[in-house]
């Protein structure tokens, strides 16, 4: 099976909620500041119920922030 | 039984070294520099220095006074206390200061996935303390047949220490080394 990474736009979707820091986002889905900044370099794939907790804080499906990106 | 105990204490010194260096070795990810410890990552380090300091602690007092002279010897045995409690309240009064500092979300999914790892490390050390006694005592009191009480005491907490200190070390190893990143 080739290699995957989880992909995501945490961080232009903070941007584009009117610039939401990454505290205040930690804050709404009960995670670190930390967590957040891993999961926006993408060092860290998260549980699903934290995904889902950041696609409503968001507001968009969970598909439109994650995707599976296959490496060759 | 003294040669044995300088032969365990130098072996948990080589420990301490060798988890120092295997942690100057794994330095955090450069893209992740400046990143600011997680309250856990902190209690790791407190973890790893208090426990430190108990485990050398606790050597030298029993190669000053052996471990028969170490619990007969009220002095030496109240040393041995002080520095254990003020240890357990010293993890204690960090733990109260972070919960103080960062609210409800002091550890989250990925610091438990790091304290689940640790565990390994813990296990490993305190398997290896009780493997260094058992060897020991059985080498230094055969021709006895009977082992002395304080060597109980001795072994039950320097097991302890040795755990902790591998359950510190594993949590910091863990932020330094990183979780697995691949779906």
């Amino acid at each position: 099976m080739p290699k995957a990474k989880i992909a995501n736009t945490i961080r232009q979707l903070r941007f584009a909620h009117g610039e939401m820091t990454q505290q205040d986002l930690a804050g709404r889905v009960g995670c670190t500041r930390q967590t957040i900044i891993v999961l926006e370099k993408e060092r860290y794939v998260p549980s699903l119920s934290l995904a889902f907790r950041i696609a409503r804080v968001f507001n968009r499906p969970i598909e439109d922030i994650f995707e599976l990106v296959e490496e060759s | 039984m003294a040669a044995w105990i300088i032969v365990a204490s130098l072996i948990a010194a080589l420990f301490i070294g060798v988890t120092t260096r295997t942690l100057a070795r794994n330095r955090p990810d450069p893209e992740l520099g400046g990143l600011p410890a997680t309250p856990l990552e902190r209690l790791g380090w407190i973890g790893l220095g208090v426990t430190a300091v108990l485990g050398l602690g606790l050597a030298v007092l029993v190669m000053f006074g052996g471990a028969d002279g170490f619990f007969d010897d009220s002095p030496y045995r109240f040393v041995f206390w002080l520095l254990l409690y003020t240890g357990i309240l010293v993890w204690f009064a960090a733990w109260y200061m972070a919960k103080r500092r960062y609210g409800a979300v002091v550890i989250d999914e990925r610091d438990r996935a790091v304290l689940a790892r640790s565990l390994s490390v813990e296990s490993m050390l305190g398997l290896l303390s009780l493997v260094i006694w058992t060897i020991a005592l059985t080498e230094a009191f055969a021709d006895a047949g009977a082992i002395p009480l304080g060597y109980l005491q001795l072994l039950f907490w320097s097991t302890l220490i040795a755990g902790a200190f591998g359950r510190s070390a594993g949590v910091v190893l863990g932020y330094r080394r990183g979780i697995a990143v691949d779906a």
